[in-house]
């Protein structure tokens, strides 16, 4: 390398850049990042082309009914169930429910923890203590217990399971944009947007709101991965989706873990689809929160 | 044979791919009882080259890659870990720059201050406290008995500092190294330091070396003052002589940003230009050529060594300033009494 | 650090007063109401009624809260549809054994998490490092009774070698006078019974600590890093101590500061996880009996445990967060 070439070289790296492009310099950089993005684009994939990809239907039955199921074969790459269906099917067509799960429990979760951070961070005062005393008792009570709870009482119906699940989360959305606003409202540009008069809901709009994003998406990652762990336990104990046909990941485990001996590539197959699914979740979270806070190296 | 004898240390740091060269080959002799001043911009190579001669660089990055230090005339290089620890601390001591951060936050002062007293003399518990009681009172420190019971964050930073100087003299150490000890200070409390520090070395008789990069700190307390440029020392002398007639365009830079009571009015303070240099590679000429106004072409092709131009004044430069420079640049008050 | 104490403890009122008001609503606004949570949903009109009465909730809903709250206050929860009992009464005789499991996943995860994390800091960026954060994360992302049925699957139908559920072999009597089996045996002198307990209590423990493990182990990596480079580990380094007391004495020491809390945080998880795995393993603690509420619902007994298991989490943030202070002269001192 000439000496122009390594000059030109050091040019780049020190060339001054925001904090959204150094981000995704150190996240391209990120094996984790990698592996993360792309376990959730087989993830994603699967789930959307379920109909294109799985052999069979989720409901469709192949094979007889057999208090001792298959395992896997050659025909049936997973196995099939007690009531003669192809587990692969199953498992794929479950991957959409998952996702769905996630994303809409996270982003009700989400709305409803950023309407209030937003709320105490920026009234402050009375509406503040108020609101964050609230999350202080929900966070007391254990998350999935309080969906537990959630459950019993709204039924078990996927969107109340989904609601209940992100309830759970509403605590910790709040606290973390709070905090950013807090952090952010004394902040100089925040301060020169107001001293030239920018209206209040503005200022929250345009400058505090986008550099609390960061964060934010990082919690949101992780929350997802929590979402599909935490509707698979419901379904475990027994307050999973009400309709039994659903290709629940949770449930087809549940279903059959009192059964290990006869039924265990059931509840293999079933549980690695969950790990797979919230180890994507985890990997980009992780990775996601370190291209961002290359200071926090948990 | 000198108490400590240093030749050609030279250390390399291996940051993300990149070596930095931090220090390319420093020498000296160090009498027992004797001070010595080093001195140079953040980043020369000072505090790195005390580091590497107690053999705590930060590991895996840091590496002495040649030279020699020989303590009593055993060269700490070649010592093992164990051997090296039982000098380090006891003969060897140091106080470091920022007592704010340099104290251990969970421990008590008492229990910070006895366990070198315990592990190098062997003290009991109760002998070491009283020890620590005596040196505290030693660094000044009131009260100290119950001081002992104290946690670092109900000193000031003086206070604190004072705590580290009686730490380092604690085992009664042969050298004491003090890198940068007054510049996380007040002004005041800087001079009290000064003095305390200045105090102790003679009524112990240790060696000391102090390391900074204000030209003002060395003033009053080393008898010889190194400074130091890019990882090499470039002027070499008694401490009266370096101020009284520099030789280096750098230590002529580093003394014309002093602030003098005795300079005229209208003199004004000149920060050296340009910035120190990126070590990331060997230089094949003279390290401050870029910054200096003296320079010629033999400066950038060539290294310059150090070389005796005087009776124990030695300097590293192809030309030094002349004296008519001097007198213009404000560090000769030859025509006193001139209107102002 | 007196005043610090009572700060914290005044702290917990309103979060107290709020929960047992949220556990007011989830019980008033459960289906069929509370006459029903207590009787069950076979309950005739006239019952209904005659509880109303007796509950008071023919009362306006401020005096029904204060009634409530008192209860709750006196310990209070009801009584179980199914037996009868108080819900107390069961949540006493249930508690020591879910108390036994958590501790005992604990101190595995912490006896194993903390070792784990500090050496992997040690070697930062070698083999061990990466090799147990991307086990760390993999290890988070196993559902706590995923795990549990794994290992159950392994070591106990496939292999044989520990017992799958319970906490006690069958054919084995023990006194158990606390609760506690591991103390009960040492009580009896029964070494057996002992081992037999033991050999219950470690797969269920290992599976429910593992997650905790792996959130400790990252945690005390992240605070050994960022001490390691801290100013007076270099100090303790100058004055020649030994590795061991370095390590030790000044970064471990600090490092453990983030940690503790860490652990305050990790009740909630190792609760519900305790609900999960007790499921798997037919162990009979607070979880296998909330769940059989859930089956059942019997509500009362739901209710009462959720209640408990946030009054321990408040509990243990209280202790953690004094012993945080304990551990942290800035803050005692402050």
């Amino acid at each position: 390398m000439s000496v122009a070439q390594a000059e030109a070289k050091e040019l780049e790296v020190e060339q001054p850049s925001g904090l959204w492009s150094d981000a995704w310099r150190r996240l391209r950089r990120n094996p984790a990042a990698w592996a993360g993005a792309g376990l959730l684009a087989v993830f994603i994939v699967v789930a959307i082309a379920a109909p294109l990809i799985a052999p069979y239907g989720p409901q469709e039955r192949v094979g007889d009914l057999a208090s001792v199921p298959p395992g896997p074969s050659r025909e049936y790459l997973f196995g099939l169930d007690e009531q003669g269906r192809d587990l692969l099917s199953r498992i794929i067509y479950g991957a959409r429910l998952s996702l769905i799960v996630g994303v809409v429990s996270v982003g009700i979760g989400l709305s409803l923890g950023l309407v209030l951070g937003a709320l105490a961070g920026y009234l402050g005062g009375r509406v503040d203590s108020i609101i964050m005393r609230l999350m202080d008792i929900m966070l007391s009570i254990p998350g999935f217990l309080l969906a537990i709870g959630l459950v019993t009482l709204l039924g078990r119906g996927l969107f109340q399971i989904m609601f209940a699940i992100g309830i759970t989360t509403v605590p910790v959305f709040a606290r973390l944009l709070r905090g950013s606003i807090l952090a952010q409202r004394e902040a100089d540009y925040v301060l020169a947007a107001r001293s030239v008069g920018t209206p209040g809901h503005r200022l929250l709009l345009v400058h505090i709101l986008p550099n609390a994003l960061a964060p934010v998406i990082v919690q949101a990652t992780l929350a997802m991965a929590t979402a599909i762990i935490d509707v698979a336990g419901l379904s475990f104990v027994g307050l999973g989706p009400n309709d039994p046909g659903l290709p629940e990941w949770g449930a087809i485990l549940a279903q059959n873990a009192a059964r290990l001996q006869n039924a265990a590539h059931m509840v293999f197959f079933a549980g690695f689809a969950i790990v797979f699914s919230v180890l994507a979740f985890n990997l980009l979270g992780d990775a996601l929160r370190e291209s961002i806070d290359p200071k926090m190296r948990t | 044979m000198a108490l400590l004898e240093v030749r050609d240390l030279a250390v390399k740091f291996a940051t993300r791919g990149k070596t930095v060269h931090a220090v390319n080959g420093i020498s000296f002799d160090l009498e027992a009882g004797q001070t010595l001043g080093i001195v140079g911009e953040s980043g020369c190579g000072k505090s790195v080259s005390s580091l590497a001669m107690l053999g705590i660089l930060p590991r895996p990055a840091g590496r002495v890659t040649g030279g020699s230090v020989r303590f009593d005339g055993t060269d700490l290089l070649g010592l093992s870990d164990a051997k090296l620890r039982d000098i380090r601390g006891n003969d060897l001591a140091m106080v470091f720059q920022d007592p704010m951060t340099s104290l251990n936050p969970v421990l008590t002062v008492g229990r910070q201050l006895t366990e070198s007293l315990r592990s190098h003399l062997g003290m009991s518990k109760r002998e070491a406290r009283d020890e620590a009681v005596s040196l505290l009172d030693r660094v000044g420190i009131n009260d100290a008995r119950s001081r002992l019971r104290s946690y670092p964050h109900q000193f000031s930073g003086g206070m604190r500092q004072r705590v580290m100087i009686a730490m380092a003299i604690s085992c009664r150490p042969k050298v004491l190294i003090a890198d940068e000890p007054t510049t996380a200070l007040d002004v005041t409390i800087q001079a009290q330091i000064l003095d305390l520090l200045r105090g102790l070395v003679a009524a112990e008789g240790m060696a000391l070396i102090l390391i900074t990069h204000d030209l003002g700190v060395v003033a009053g307390v080393c008898e010889r003052t190194n400074v130091m440029y890019a990882g090499r020392f470039v002027e070499t002398a008694p401490t009266g002589k370096l101020f009284a007639d520099p030789k280096h365009p750098y230590t002529v830079g580093l003394l014309k940003s002093v602030p003098r009571l005795d300079a005229r009015r209208k003199q004004r303070l000149s920060p050296i230009a340009g910035a120190p240099r990126d070590l990331t590679s060997a230089p094949t000429g003279c390290a401050f050529a870029p910054r200096c106004t003296y320079a010629t072409p033999e400066s950038w092709d060539q290294l310059p060594l150090l070389r005796e131009i005087a009776p124990d004044h030695h300097v590293a430069c192809w030309n030094p300033v002349p004296e008519a420079d001097l007198v213009t640049a404000g560090l000769r008050p030859a025509a006193r009494g001139e209107p102002a | 650090m007196l005043r610090y104490v009572a700060k914290r403890l005044l702290l917990l009122v309103p979060v107290l007063i709020g929960l047992s008001f949220l556990v007011f609503i989830f019980v008033r606004s459960l289906p069929g109401g509370p006459a029903i949570a207590l009787l069950g949903e076979r309950a005739t009109e006239e019952s209904v009624q005659a509880i109303e009465r007796q509950l008071g909730l023919d009362q306006p809903l401020p005096v029904q809260y204060l009634r409530y709250a008192r209860n709750l206050a006196g310990g209070n929860l009801g009584s179980s549809v199914l037996t009868r009992q108080p819900v107390s009464t069961e949540l006493r005789q249930k508690f020591p054994a879910t108390m036994e499991l958590a501790i005992a996943a604990m101190l595995f995860a912490i006896g194993a998490g903390v070792p784990l994390g500090f050496v992997a800091a040690k070697r930062y960026q070698g083999v061990l490092d990466n090799a147990s954060l991307v086990a760390s994360l993999i290890g988070i992302s196993f559902p706590v009774f995923f795990l549990a049925l794994i290992m159950k699957y392994v070591f106990a139908v496939r292999l044989g070698w520990l017992p799958s559920i319970g906490r006690l072999d069958v054919t084995r009597s023990l006194a158990h006078p606390t609760g506690f089996y591991l103390l009960d045996a040492v009580l009896a002198r029964d070494w057996d019974a002992f081992v037999d307990v033991l050999a219950h209590l470690l797969m269920p423990a290992i599976a429910l600590g593992t997650i905790p493990l792996a959130i400790i182990a990252r945690i005390t990596r992240a605070a050994t890093l960022d001490v390691l480079s801290e100013d007076y580990v270099r100090t303790a380094r100058a004055k020649g101590l030994s590795g061991g007391v370095v390590n030790r004495r000044h970064v471990l020491r600090n490092a453990l500061l983030p940690v503790v809390t860490v652990i305050g945080l990790q009740t909630g998880l190792l609760l519900t996880g305790a609900v999960l795995t007790e499921t798997v393993f037919a162990w009979p603690g607070v979880g296998t009996w909330m769940l059989n509420a859930i089956r059942n619902r019997d509500y009362a007994v739901l209710q009462g445990g959720i209640v408990f298991f946030a009054f321990i989490v408040v509990l243990v943030n209280l202790v953690v967060d004094l012993s945080y202070a304990l551990l942290n002269p800035r803050i005692r001192y402050r």
